[in-house]
């Protein structure tokens, strides 16, 4: 007899229906699979037998033949092995009462026949409740991430011999109840500015960074806050919407480095060490695509700690996800394509001893040796960060002001308020922030008074400036003028801006 | 270009790869330089030792050919060469004690008989003394030429302040075709256009590390009188202000706070009698050129404050300034930013500022 049984697989972040059918044949015993099953797929065999066995169930002693279809694409992973075992039982006339139609099943085995969470399930429901399937059964472990899919009936099923029970209808499982998203109260790191001492500049420009979606580098000598203070990136960024929180898990639940809650709550917060490869940063891999750190960065922040520090091959990939917000892997296997809008956030040394700049200190590298390490990090990369601050060692005694003490929600306020106005000036358009105008929003938005093109003619010559800092310095003054709340570009917008390029003055 | 077969003669000379004292021995020893060409075997014997001639390395057995792949060389990097018999040698070169017997140089020619002042900075140059030196380098181009090396930080400085008018000289350390450092490669290209390059050295002359020295005195003897923008306790800087004293030339130098590494050589010239230098009135003052003084800046009511605090409290933070001045931090940066446009402020790293 053949049996029919529908399970999934990914390719990027979309499920692909795979149909698995067995035949059961009397003849010499025997097992075989095909249709194109990597590795994992076929190690599913002895699991499968022993968790049959274990769970009771009598494993046929015929000549077994599993083909996954469609052929074409490869099958990878174990979240095949539930499929497998139902198919098996139905094949072999042990399962004949259930119905198994319009049924996804998800998981991998465990040998005592216990079901084991699989990655990349959100996804997977997401595109198999699109192809109009209804009714899933998935691993209890994956319970969590799976309940935030409403409008389909799900099971979370402990065993192979629970789902088993539950398909025969002699102890039914109850269908998972649809969570509702609720952000967390509290961040995970529990970051916030509040905590951070001094740095009236750096904050400052984080709150510009956050409020138009410009990028940011901050330089300053080592252990002055320049790792605590993009921490504190996430926490002032606008809430997530449950649209990007989903859109956020799927990368997570591929990756399979989703948390307990089963969906991404908070920004993420990555920071590849600077010894990561290409690969790592931008994905890949040699069957199997996997999301780079700027994919599992999307919807929030990638901090590159010592900018310099990091191979110039994988900072120059990121030019193009920086622009596009999505990135595309090719590779033999196929084509993938992960989003990939991310703010990034670097720092560096502004010397190789670190001491250029500071006022108590002394700088022993000579201009050339400066230029030199700052040469490591490409003019082009440099372009797309709107925002360069120097972050400095300055005594929190020093200042008394107040002004130092705001806490991450009350930065929040402006944020929010600063984005809201930039949602209503693009409403309609695919711009959505400040940072990402083109030439042509530039012109019709960022109007600039005789004045003030006075002053950024004044500007580039006394500073020298690159003909590419222009529309950065208009943009950045833009995003000023919105947490100003101010319609036009003044004067101080600009000058303020300005100063927000102090690397373009450089040779 | 023509020469006269003398001045042909020295080129030769100056190419060849002997010391500057054998130089002038051998011209001593020949009658007129010319004889140098035609007699070489003869004149030498009398200066170099016998034996001592390999130590030179160098083919003198037929000094008219070589004489013109010299000249061969200098056409090739569009140079040409300015010797003491010429008219064109700078009056106050000739004065000291060892001048260069040819300059070869690319640029403009009059710019040699014209009054020259030096700027000489250490590489490491604060940058408000950086900016200073390139404000007081873009006054003086106004009156005389700016003498200056080739280097990064002081002398750079200089160079961006007096490239604009083209008055500018650059006294390089090696062959006039070759670019020390390398990074100023464009920068070369800038001034050989605008203003003048200079060099003791015959084309195809590699750096040596005693040839900075003899390039200091060059710009020593050039100069009527030589500021010191930053030097610090063994700068560079320090051995061109020496020759300067030696050669009768005035000596300037920007003060600095104590404690200051880049700054300490400039304080020690002071505290020996050099001028001290905040602007280029002191010096247009010292030779009795009168001179508008900086022009007045229109200044807001806040730029005036934070100016006003910038002034009163030397290098300071960004922070403290928004403090002191009573406004939020922000509107400190944008401030500072528009002053240091009007050239009255100055960053100085780590987010400080100073004034000018």
């Amino acid at each position: 007899m053949i049996a029919k049984i529908i399970c999934y697989t990914l390719n990027g972040l979309d499920g692909v229906p795979v149909e698995v059918e067995t035949d059961v044949n009397k003849g010499i015993p025997a097992y075989e699979m095909v249709g194109l099953p990597d590795t994992a797929v076929k190690e599913s065999k002895e699991r499968v037998r022993s968790a049959l066995k274990n769970s009771g169930m009598l494993f046929p002693l015929h000549k077994i033949t599993v083909n996954f279809a469609p052929a074409d694409i490869r099958k990878e992973g174990a979240s095949f092995d539930l499929a497998i075992a139902i198919s098996l039982l139905k094949a072999s006339e042990q399962l004949t009462e259930a119905n198994t139609d319009g049924i996804v099943f998800l998981g991998e085995l465990a040998l005592n026949g216990d079901l084991r969470p699989v990655n990349g399930i959100l996804p997977i429901l997401i595109s198999a409740k699109g192809h109009g399937y209804q009714k899933f059964v998935i691993p209890y472990g994956n319970a969590r991430e799976a309940r935030f899919l409403g409008g389909a009936e799900i099971f979370a099923a402990k065993s192979l011999s629970e789902a088993v029970a539950h398909l025969r209808g002699t102890a039914p499982i109850a269908p998972l109840e649809t969570a509702e998203f609720s952000l967390r109260a509290k961040t995970r790191t529990g970051a916030d500015l509040a905590y951070v001492k001094g740095q009236p500049m750096a904050r400052r420009a984080l709150e510009i960074a956050v409020s138009g979606g410009h990028n940011l580098l901050m330089v300053g000598p080592p252990g002055t806050g320049k790792t605590m203070l993009a921490r504190c990136l996430p926490t002032v960024m606008p809430d997530l919407t449950f649209q990007e929180a989903l859109e956020i898990t799927k990368i997570h639940s591929v990756a399979g480095t989703l948390g307990e809650e089963g969906i991404v709550t908070e920004r993420p917060f990555r920071t590849p060490h600077h010894t990561a490869t290409t690969v790592s940063m931008c994905g890949g891999g040699n069957r199997v695509v996997h999301p780079g750190e700027i994919s599992l960065a999307h919807g929030g922040v990638l901090f590159l700690d010592e900018l310099p520090e990091y191979k110039r091959s994988t900072l120059e990939a990121l030019r193009q996800p920086l622009e596009d917000g999505v990135i595309t892997i090719a590779r033999s296997a196929g084509v993938v394509t992960y989003p990939a809008r991310f703010m990034l956030c670097a720092s560096m040394n502004p010397c190789p001893c670190g001491n250029y700049g500071s006022a108590e200190l002394t700088c022993t590298c000579s201009p050339a040796e400066i230029r030199r390490y700052r040469a490591r990090v490409s003019g082009p990369l440099l372009d797309r960060i709107d925002l360069q601050v120097e972050v400095d060692s300055i005594g929190y005694d020093e200042l008394t002001s107040t002004q130092l003490r705001e806490d991450s929600e009350t930065v929040k306020g402006r944020v929010n308020e600063a984005r809201r106005i930039q949602r209503e000036r693009f409403e309609g358009r695919r711009v959505a922030s400040n940072a990402e105008m083109g030439e042509r929003e530039i012109g019709e938005f960022c109007a600039l008074s005789r004045e003030c093109d006075e002053i950024l003619r004044g500007v580039f010559e006394r500073m020298k400036l690159s003909a590419r800092a222009r529309s950065r310095i208009v943009k950045v003054a833009r995003t000023i003028a919105d947490l100003d709340a101010s319609e036009k570009i003044l004067p101080k917008h600009v000058y303020e801006a300005a100063s927000y390029r102090i690397y373009d003055k450089l040779g | 270009m023509d020469y006269t077969a003398d001045e042909t003669a020295i080129i030769w000379l100056c190419a060849q790869n002997f010391d500057y004292g054998t130089r002038v021995r051998l011209l001593r020893a020949a009658s007129r330089p010319q004889n140098l060409l035609t007699e070489f075997g003869k004149i030498s014997q009398s200066v170099i030792k016998r034996g001592e001639m390999r130590v030179y390395n160098n083919d003198c057995r037929s000094p008219e050919k070589s004489a013109e792949a010299v000249m061969a060389g200098m056409r090739d990097c569009g140079a040409y060469a300015v010797t003491l018999l010429s008219e064109d040698y700078p009056d106050s070169l000739k004065v000291i004690p060892d001048p260069p017997l040819a300059l070869f140089c690319i640029g403009r020619r009059e710019l040699l008989k014209k009054k020259k002042f030096g700027i000489v900075g250490s590489r490491i140059t604060p940058p408000w003394a950086a900016k200073e030196a390139r404000l007081v380098s873009e006054r003086l181009a106004e009156r005389f030429v700016v003498a200056t090396g080739f280097a990064e930080g002081g002398d750079r400085a200089a160079i961006d302040g007096a490239l604009g008018s083209g008055n500018l000289i650059c006294v390089l350390p090696l062959g006039i075709d070759g670019c020390y450092p390398a990074a100023h490669h464009a920068l070369k290209e800038q001034v050989r256009e605008k203003g003048l390059l200079v060099s003791e050295y015959a084309p195809g002359t590699g750096l040596k590390k005693y040839h900075f020295h003899a390039r200091n005195r060059i710009l020593a003897g050039l100069s009527e009188g030589v500021l010191v923008a930053s030097a610090g306790r063994k700068s560079g800087a320090l051995i061109t202000a020496n020759f300067a004293l030696e050669f009768g030339r005035d000596v300037f130098a920007f003060p600095y706070n104590p404690g200051i590494a880049q700054g300490a050589g400039c304080n020690e010239l002071i505290k020996s009698g050099a001028y001290l230098c905040t602007g280029a009135e002191d010096i247009f003052a010292c030779y009795g050129i009168s001179s508008p003084s900086r022009e007045r800046t229109e200044l807001s009511e806040t730029e005036r404050r934070v100016l006003e605090v910038l002034r009163s409290e030397g290098e300071v933070h960004a922070a403290v300034i928004a403090e002191r001045a009573g406004i939020p931090v922000y509107e400190a940066a944008a401030t500072l930013s528009s002053l240091e446009v009007k050239n009255l402020a100055v960053k100085a790293g780590g987010n400080r500022y100073s004034a000018l």
